[in-house]
Order: C-alpha cells, then sequence, then structure tokens
C-alpha cells in the first residue's frame, strides 16, 4: 500500500510503470503466439496433415489411415481433456474475453486459459478445421489478465492488461501492429480511452517488434503491386460486401445450428470431438484441402487460374461444413482463420464471375479474392476497422485498402441487420449475456445487491400483539416491518398505518388488539434474493412504492436475509455508471 | 539416398580460381616456404603417394632424421622470410603418424579448402590432411561403417546425404557447443546460417543455384527478379536450364508471388505442381536444357541462351575472372550446404574434432572465400571476407551470403527432394515428353 502512494503522484512514474507492463504482457503474449504457430505447423508436420509430410509420405495405406486416426484421436484427447479438467466443459474462446471486459472485472480465469490453449494446439495440430487466431487472443488475454491479477495492488483497470494481451498476439500473428490496437480497442474494449490506449501500443509494437525483427515471420498473405484498373469496378467491391455478408451468416449460422445438433447427439460429450475428427477424416482422403487451417489453399486463391470456379464453390462449401462440424462438435479453435479461407474462396469465384461479364477489364483476381476475404471474415468477428487495417499493414497497397474497406463497410452493415454485431456477441448472447443492449445493461447485470443487503429491518413475530408490534415500530423509527416466523421465513409485511387502523376495535372489524400481527401480514412484491442483479432489481423497483424491499434467500426455502433500500439500489447503480466511466474516460 | 545428380556438386569441376596444377599456384600465390611446404605435403597426402624426405610416411627415416629434416625446413623457411617469420615459430613440425583423412570433392573446390584450412591446420598442430575422393551418395560411408573399417575421419557431404546418414546412424552426433564462438564471443548456434547446425552435421559453406544473364541481350531494361526468367516479352530470347525439376519448379512458383518460406508446401499439392509446369508450359518453346555443368556458361557466352541456370561459383569464374559479361540475378537464388559429418565409430576423434573446430572457425571459413565464390555458413566469416586471391575483386558481393543477396534466397528443402526425387523427376520428364 506503501508503493502505492509513492507510485501515485508521480506523473513520470505512472507513465514509465505504464509502459513496462504493456511490454511485459506484450512480450510474454507475443513470444507465446510465436511458439503456438510454430508448434502447429511443426505438429502437422509430424502428424501427415500438412500437404509437404503427406506429399513426402511413401506409404499409402499408413496415410489413409493416418488421415482418418489423427483427427479423430485429437478429437478424443480435446474432448477429454474438456470434458475433466475445464469447468464449463468447454473451451474458451474470445467471447469469454469480452465477457471479462464488457463485464468491467477482466478475470480470465488462468486455468482455462491455458488447457484451452493446449486443446486448440491439439485440435489445429490434428488438423481439425479450426481457426487459430481465437486462441492466439486468448493466450494473451490469459497473460495479460494474469499481470492485472499480480499488480492488482497499483493497477485498478484490469481490461487494460488483459487488451493488451491480445493485441500483442493479433499484431504478432498477423504481423500487423495497427490491426491488433484496433482490435484490442474494437472487438473486446469497446471504447477509447488513453489510458488503454498507451499501454495496448506498446504492447502491439512489441508483438511486431518480435515477430518481425527478431524472428522474420513470413506475412499472411503477399499480394505484388496491384491495382483497380476501372472505377466501375468499386461496385463490385459493394456487390462482393453484400454477398459477402450473406456468406459469413450462412457460416454463422452452420457453426450455430452444428453445435445444437451436436447437443442432441446422444453421444457422451467427451466423445463428440472424436466423433467429428473421424468425419473429418473420411471426408479429407478425397478432399486434404479441407484439414487444419489451409494456408496453402489461401496463398493459392490469389492466383489467377489456380482453381475453377466450380472448385472454388465446392471447396467453400466443404470448407464452411468442416468448420461447423469441427466448432459445433467441440474442437477447440477460432473462427476467424476458416472465415477468412472461406472469404478468400468467395472473392475469388466473384473475380471468376466478374471475368465473365467484362473480360479483360477487371482488375487482378487478388483484389476481388481478398475483397472477397475481408468482407466475410470482418462480419464474423465484427471488426471492419481491424480487417482494413490488416489488409493495408500485410500488402501496404492503399488502392487495394481502399477496394476492402468498401467490401467491409458493406457487409459488415447487411450482417448487422440480418444476424448481429459478429459471431462472438451472438454466442454471448445465447449464453445470457446481451451487448447489444450496451455495456452498462451487462455490467448492471452481472452486479448483485449483495453488498447492499442490509439487516436493519423490523422483523415481528406472527403472534405478536398488534400493540406491541406497533411500539417495536415507532421505536425503530420505521413504517413497515416483516412478519417473519420461528424458522426466519418471510410471512409477508405490515405497515404501521395497517396496525394503526385496525388497532381500533370495531371499526375495521374482525381484528382486536388480542390478535397477532400475523394476520396483517400482506405478501410483498417484489422480493428479491442476495443474487439479484442490480439491472433487475432497478427493473422490478419501477412501480413499487415503499421503504424497503425484502431479500430472501435463493433456495426458495423463503428464509429472510434482510432488505435493500431504494436509495442503496440508486447508489449500486451509481456506483457501476462510475466505473464505467472511469474506466472509459481516464488518462494515463 | 544419392539425391539428384550433377547439379548436387557443383565444385567437382572448375571453379573459383585458375587453372594452373596445385604445386605451381602453391609456389605463386604469397604465402610463406613453410606453407607452402605444407601445402605440398598436404597435396602428396592426398594423392596417397609419399615422396621425397619431405614429406614423410610409413617407412620413411627414424624419427630423429625426421625431426632434423623439420628442424632445417624451418630454418630454410625462416631465412627468407625475416621478419614476417613470426608465424614460422609457431608451426608446429608434422607428426607423420598424426594424420586424418577428409574425403571431399576434389577440384577448385578442394584446392580452396587446402588453402584455407588444410594447409594452416597442419602448420599449427602439426597433423596431416590427408584427402580421399567423395563424389556423394552414401554407399561407401555405409559399407565402411558396417565393416567396421572406417577410412575417413570426416566427410565433406551434401545437408541432404548428411541428413539421410545421420538417420541411417552412419555418422556421429555432434555436439555444437563445442564449435568455436564467433570473435566478438557470439556462441557458435548464433552465429551460422539457420539450418547449418543439425544432428550429426555443421554445415560451412553455401552455393547457391542462380540465374544468370549476358548483359548484352538486355541493352534496356535488365532482368532484376526471378520471374522476369518467365516473362518473354520483356526478356525475350532462349533460356539455358537445367533438364530436371530442381531450381525449374521451385522459380516457377515462386514466380506467382507465391511466398519463398511455403514454396514446398505448395509443391506437395497437385494444384502447386500443375501451376508449375503451366508457368513452365510459357516458356517451354524457348528452353535449351543443359545436361553437363559446363553448358550454361558456355551458351550464355556463345550467345545460344540469354539466361541460364547455374551455380553461382561457375558464373562468377566467368565474369570475374574471366571477364564475360555475365550478370547474376540474386532473387530467388536456391541454396545449399555444404555438410562436415563424422562417420560413426571413427579413430582420431580428438584430432578430427580439432580439425573440425578450427576448419568451421571464423577466420578460415573467410578465407576459403578468397579461392572461391561460396558463402561461409556463419554471419561472423561474411563480415571478413575479402578480396578474390587470383583477381583482387571484392568477393563481398558476389557470395550468395552476402546479406543484399541474400535477402530473398529460397532454402533448398533437402528432405523434400530426398524422399520425393524420383516420383519430382519422373513428373518432370512426363511434363517434358509431352
Amino acid at each position: 500500500m506503501r508503493r502505492r502512494r509513492a507510485l501515485e503522484p508521480s506523473p513520470a512514474a505512472r507513465i514509465a510503470w505504464s509502459a513496462a507492463l504493456g511490454m511485459a504482457v506484450g512480450v510474454v503474449a507475443s513470444l507465446a503466439a510465436i511458439g503456438f504457430v510454430d508448434l502447429v505447423l511443426l505438429l502437422n508436420e509430424w502428424l501427415l496433415i500438412s500437404p509437404r509430410s503427406r506429399f513426402m509420405q511413401d506409404d499409402r495405406t499408413l496415410l489413409l489411415v493416418a488421415t482418418v486416426l489423427v483427427p479423430a484421436a485429437g478429437g478424443l484427447v480435446v474432448g477429454l481433456v474438456h470434458h475433466y479438467l475445464i469447468p464449463e466443459r468447454r473451451p474458451h474462446g474470445p467471447p469469454d474475453i469480452i465477457r471479462a471486459v464488457q463485464g468491467l472485472d477482466g478475470v480470465v480465469p488462468p486455468r482455462s486459459g491455458v488447457l484451452s490453449a493446449l486443446t486448440s494446439l491439439v485440435s489445429l495440430g490434428a488438423g481439425a478445421s479450426v481457426g487459430q487466431y481465437g486462441p492466439l487472443a486468448h493466450l494473451g488475454a490469459t497473460f495479460g489478465s494474469l499481470v492485472a491479477r499480480l499488480t492488482r495492488h497499483t493497477e485498478r483497470n484490469a481490461t487494460v492488461w488483459v487488451g493488451c494481451g491480445v493485441a500483442a498476439a493479433i499484431s504478432t500473428a498477423f504481423n500487423a501492429p495497427l490491426a491488433g490496437i484496433v482490435f484490442a480497442h474494437e472487438v473486446i474494449l469497446r471504447h477509447y480511452s488513453l489510458r488503454a490506449f498507451a499501454p495496448i501500443t506498446v504492447a502491439a509494437a512489441v508483438g511486431h517488434v518480435v515477430a518481425n525483427v527478431v524472428f522474420e515471420r513470413p506475412p499472411l498473405f503477399r499480394v505484388e503491386s496491384l491495382n483497380v484498373v476501372a472505377a466501375p469496378e468499386f461496385l463490385g467491391f459493394i456487390l462482393i460486401g453484400v454477398a459477402g455478408a450473406f456468406v459469413a451468416v450462412l457460416y454463422m449460422r452452420a457453426i450455430l445450428l452444428s453445435s445444437r445438433i451436436a447437443r442432441r447427439v446422444p453421444v457422451a460429450d467427451w466423445m463428440k470431438p472424436m466423433l467429428a475428427g473421424a468425419v473429418l477424416g473420411v471426408a479429407a482422403i478425397g478432399m486434404p484441402d479441407i484439414l487444419g487451417i489451409g494456408k496453402e489453399t489461401l496463398r493459392f486463391a490469389v492466383i489467377d487460374q489456380a482453381f475453377a470456379p466450380g472448385e472454388l464453390a465446392f471447396l467453400l462449401v466443404a470448407k464452411l461444413l468442416a468448420t461447423a462440424l469441427c466448432i459445433g462438435f467441440g474442437f477447440a479453435g477460432g473462427v476467424l482463420s476458416p472465415a477468412l479461407l472461406i472469404g478468400i474462396l468467395f472473392g475469388a469465384f466473384a473475380g471468376n464471375g466478374v471475368e465473365l461479364l467484362v473480360g479483360e477489364f477487371r482488375s487482378d483476381i487478388a483484389i476481388y479474392a481478398i475483397c472477397g476475404m475481408v468482407a466475410v471474415a470482418s462480419a464474423v468477428i465484427g471488426a471492419p476497422l481491424t480487417t482494413i487495417l490488416i489488409v493495408f499493414e500485410l500488402t501496404r497497397n492503399y488502392d487495394l485498402a481502399t477496394a476492402a474497406m468498401v467490401s467491409v463497410v458493406f457487409s459488415n452493415l447487411v450482417a448487422y441487420r440480418i444476424f448481429g454485431r459478429s459471431l462472438f456477441d451472438v454466442q454471448l448472447h445465447l449464453r445470457g449475456f446481451d451487448l447489444s443492449a450496451g455495456r452498462d445493461k451487462v455490467i448492471l447485470e452481472r452486479r448483485s445487491i449483495e453488498a447492499h443487503v442490509s439487516r436493519d429491518f423490523v422483523s415481528l413475530a406472527p403472534d405478536l400483539p398488534l400493540a406491541k408490534a406497533r411500539s417495536r415500530l415507532l421505536a425503530a423509527r420505521c413504517h413497515e416491518g416483516y412478519v417473519v416466523d420461528t424458522d426466519g421465513v418471510c410471512l409477508g409485511g405490515v405497515k404501521l398505518a395497517e396496525i394503526l387502523s385496525n388497532e381500533e376495535p370495531g371499526e375495521g372489524g374482525g381484528f382486536s388488539s388480542g390478535e397477532g400481527v400475523g394476520a396483517l401480514a400482506k405478501r410483498v412484491e417484489p422480493v428479491f434474493t442476495p443474487t439479484t442483479s442490480v439491472w433487475a432489481a432497478m427493473e422490478r423497483m419501477g412501480d413499487f412504492v415503499g421503504e424497503t424491499i425484502p431479500v430472501v434467500e435463493a433456495d426458495g426455502g423463503g428464509r429472510m436475509l434482510g432488505v435493500v433500500s431504494e436509495a442503496a439500489i440508486v447508489k449500486a447503480y451509481r456506483e457501476a455508471m462510475d466505473d464505467i466511466r472511469r474506466e472509459e474516460n481516464a488518462g494515463v | 539416398m544419392e539425391v539428384g545428380n550433377v547439379l548436387l556438386f557443383p565444385w567437382t569441376a572448375a571453379s573459383g580460381i585458375g587453372r594452373a596444377g596445385t604445386a605451381a599456384r602453391a609456389a605463386r600465390a604469397p604465402v610463406s616456404v613453410a606453407r607452402a611446404v605444407a601445402i605440398v605435403k598436404a597435396a602428396a597426402g592426398a594423392a596417397g603417394v609419399v615422396r621425397g624426405v619431405a614429406v614423410p610416411g610409413p617407412g620413411s627415416p627414424p624419427r630423429a632424421v625426421r625431426w632434423l629434416v623439420a628442424a632445417g625446413l624451418c630454418a630454410a623457411a625462416a631465412l627468407p622470410a625475416g621478419a614476417g617469420a613470426a608465424t614460422v615459430a609457431v608451426a608446429a613440425p608434422a607428426d607423420p603418424y598424426r594424420a586424418i583423412t577428409v574425403a571431399t570433392w576434389g577440384g577448385p573446390y578442394e584446392e580452396s579448402q587446402l588453402r584455407a584450412y588444410f594447409a594452416p591446420f597442419t602448420e599449427r598442430t602439426g597433423i596431416r590432411i590427408e584427402t580421399e575422393r567423395y563424389a556423394g551418395g552414401l554407399e561407401e560411408l555405409r559399407r565402411q561403417v558396417k565393416a567396421g573399417d572406417i577410412a575417413w575421419n570426416l566427410v565433406d557431404m551434401t545437408m541432404a546425404d548428411n541428413r539421410a546418414a545421420c538417420r541411417q546412424g552412419l555418422l556421429e552426433p555432434l555436439d555444437h557447443s563445442q564449435l568455436h564462438p564467433a570473435p566478438d564471443g557470439t556462441p557458435a548456434a548464433g552465429d551460422f546460417i539457420d539450418g547449418a547446425l543439425t544432428e550429426c552435421g555443421v554445415a560451412q559453406i553455401v552455393h547457391s543455384m542462380v540465374a544468370g544473364y549476358n548483359r548484352n541481350a538486355f541493352p534496356g531494361e535488365r532482368p532484376t527478379r526471378i520471374g522476369d526468367l518467365f516473362d518473354l516479352q520483356r526478356f525475350p530470347g532462349k533460356r539455358a536450364l537445367h533438364r530436371g525439376p530442381e531450381a525449374n519448379l521451385e522459380w516457377a512458383l515462386r514466380s506467382y508471388g507465391v511466398p519463398r518460406q511455403d514454396l514446398y508446401q505448395l509443391l506437395s499439392t497437385k494444384r502447386g505442381l500443375r501451376l508449375a509446369f503451366a508457368r513452365l508450359d510459357r516458356i517451354r518453346d524457348q528452353v535449351v536444357w543443359w545436361t553437363s555443368m559446363d553448358q550454361p556458361v558456355q551458351m550464355l557466352i556463345s550467345g545460344e541462351a540469354v539466361f541460364a541456370s547455374q551455380y553461382n561459383g561457375r558464373l562468377f569464374d566467368a565474369a570475374a575472372v574471366q571477364g564475360h559479361p555475365i550478370e547474376i540475378i540474386w532473387d530467388g537464388q536456391i541454396y545449399e550446404l555444404g555438410t562436415w559429418g563424422i562417420p560413426r565409430g571413427t579413430r582420431r576423434r580428438d584430432d578430427v574434432l580439432e580439425f573440425l573446430r578450427f576448419a568451421t572457425g571464423t577466420h578460415p571459413l573467410a578465407e576459403q572465400a578468397r579461392y572461391i565464390a561460396y558463402g561461409p555458413a556463419r554471419r561472423s566469416s561474411m563480415k571478413l571476407v575479402s578480396t578474390h586471391a587470383e583477381t583482387g575483386v571484392d568477393m563481398r558481393p558476389h557470395l550468395p551470403t552476402s546479406p543484399a543477396n541474400f535477402r530473398t534466397a529460397i532454402r533448398k528443402d533437402t528432405e523434400w527432394y530426398a524422399s520425393l526425387y524420383d516420383r519430382i523427376k519422373s513428373r518432370f520428364d512426363a511434363w517434358l515428353a509431352e
């Protein structure tokens, strides 16, 4: 505590500390990302997933057996780890980061984080059709959250460090620092403040340095000197954007549908990924392109004449189905890499279509392919700015970035209308975490009223005479009391005014001063439990008039725990709003 | 396990320095007399012939006499060398019973080895280096190891063969931490270029397949990228290419803009091969296929071809030494590593390791580049490379590992070729026959 006081007064020390932490998170997240990517490549080489290792394998029978068994065995490992070691029995991913950050606590559980990274590694290594960027971002977030936990005495905003981890991971993985920074803001933090921006930038820059300078990673795709030939082609890019949105929605719906089907399949949960792996393997015998991340296919798609149009469409559908199968049936992994691949196939397909229409006057097919890629990908992850920047940073081509921008914007507009902001948000919504109404609702829903429950209320036994009940209420200066039986169960509320009016014999009839106060008890509405969220409390308080609301145990027994006043709920609400304001508007 | 053919052995014939005999060149070169003697001794040892008193061998005079002879030689060397004789004083006398046998490739390449580290090593330690001719492949090595009759102490082999031999247990595993660090203290592991240190191998030299062109054929714009090889509109004319898949497939696919790190992954797919052959189809009518190492440079000089694929050392020789108007396109150079391997169960292991440490040191590797235009496998050596011994040409810009040349280099996937050569070759032949 003394240390905190020593650090806080000096802005220079704060800036240095902030940058140092950003750097630390950046280094760790970025090295982890590189290690992860390299391990996946190695596994693919060893397990006969990569085209090179498959081509070099002389023994056709072994190859055939491995194609089916490797994904199935990977699925078994993944299924067992998820089922027995991860508390939620599912892999964690970007939705969990968003939830942790939007809910303001910034806690990404390290155990689930590390185990999810491990199962993602196994999934990708064994050739499951899933993505690698989601696991990388989540691993980065896990490290960020860990740093936040270690420095919680000096740093109040855990979310910033989670953002740093994500930014460094994305910056490293794509070798695109700007995209890393923007992704952390656009998808994870969803607000802009200098306090977050500064360390996140440091982390992203570190990721870039590690990826580019220390390890010399090859870029995700490289296209050389392209430009848009004719202005009317921009109309084509708009159409690609709109159509890309439909492809993206189809992809996302397929994933959600596959999860629903998986839930109904009468097989033990831990066996489901194995099942999916076996199906994938059998399909891959005829079509090895659907295995793994599919980097080779991505490379081919920007080459003219690498595919016949029919091949493109066929592969697109196959990849879409394979990914939906793998993710729906419980493989761990992201959704972005397959979306990039599906998108680029779609874009190349569209480019072929344009060629049929205008022939020679079309720009290079790579431009169409990349527009299609970003149109689909940005709608899936809900990150238009990030995807535009990725294109710009990887190609440094202004023409291409401009074309991509047009496609991205239209794709996002359409996808937002017919599906939602992103697959992540929709998945969170299905888990009861609705970000569409804004962040305040989410935070208020996550905060319970428990801390605001007061034990300061008048508890009246049912057989207490009215006169005594009255004097106790008057002594406590309360207008209402609660009738609680010997087991502590709340039987109802009673108002002082009612006691007074019933004390006059003969007037109200029926009651005499000799009868207990229990007869006057009325069911009260609303009744809260300690887990009632501040948001729900605010909603239900709408037409409530009174001093306090009773809080009873959540187990249904109705044991009275205390009361919560309207003022306390308003206070809880204001606290939440203050926290959000503090996070979103903080300086360095 | 023999991978490929003549293409793998670029140094077996003329390259680097002139065409004079060993002894004559040794006398002409600016080395001390003692060194010249050492060179002669080593050369004689290499030939497997022992003559004269200066080179004692089995059955030569008693030890004391030999010491006398050696001392006399030292004195003789010291007299004319004058003030510069300080180095001679430290030279250890050659011990006839301490010799190691190195299997290497002969020709100008072996010449460069002799000058850069065989002779200096003998001079320093007294351990003689005897060479035996090796022409790639694992048959002889396997025979020796199986029979327990190991005549070779060290083999200079291609990385592909080294890997295969290591996998078959024919080579000793090596502890790379024993190698000398760079002069600035960088450990060997950080100083050697990527992929140079393997389980049983230490690569010492980098040689590259490049495309060269005749300057006079392109008075205007000149080709700068390997993709230009396939651009008949901008750069018309015949191309002399090796009649085989190596380099041709890599370059063809690279010309689509495929990143060099992904070439072999993509060539491993039907689609990748189809695209590569489609690109070769484009220039098929303009290709003259060469089958012998001597052809491409001749074709460039005679004007029969405007482009030719060839090892960089030979193109350097033609351009810098012989003065022909030949330029090298370094973009897309495909490099491979020449690698030392120690046969399993070899004798005199301490001497062998001492030689290996010496011969892979920063200075000897830098020295070698004065005699042949192949790149040292150490970064620190690259910084010390000076001029060509014969012509005085600055060697740095002519080496494959020179940073500007190396930036877009393609690392030949020796494992890929090791297991696929036959399949790829028959696919290539089928395409040729189409």
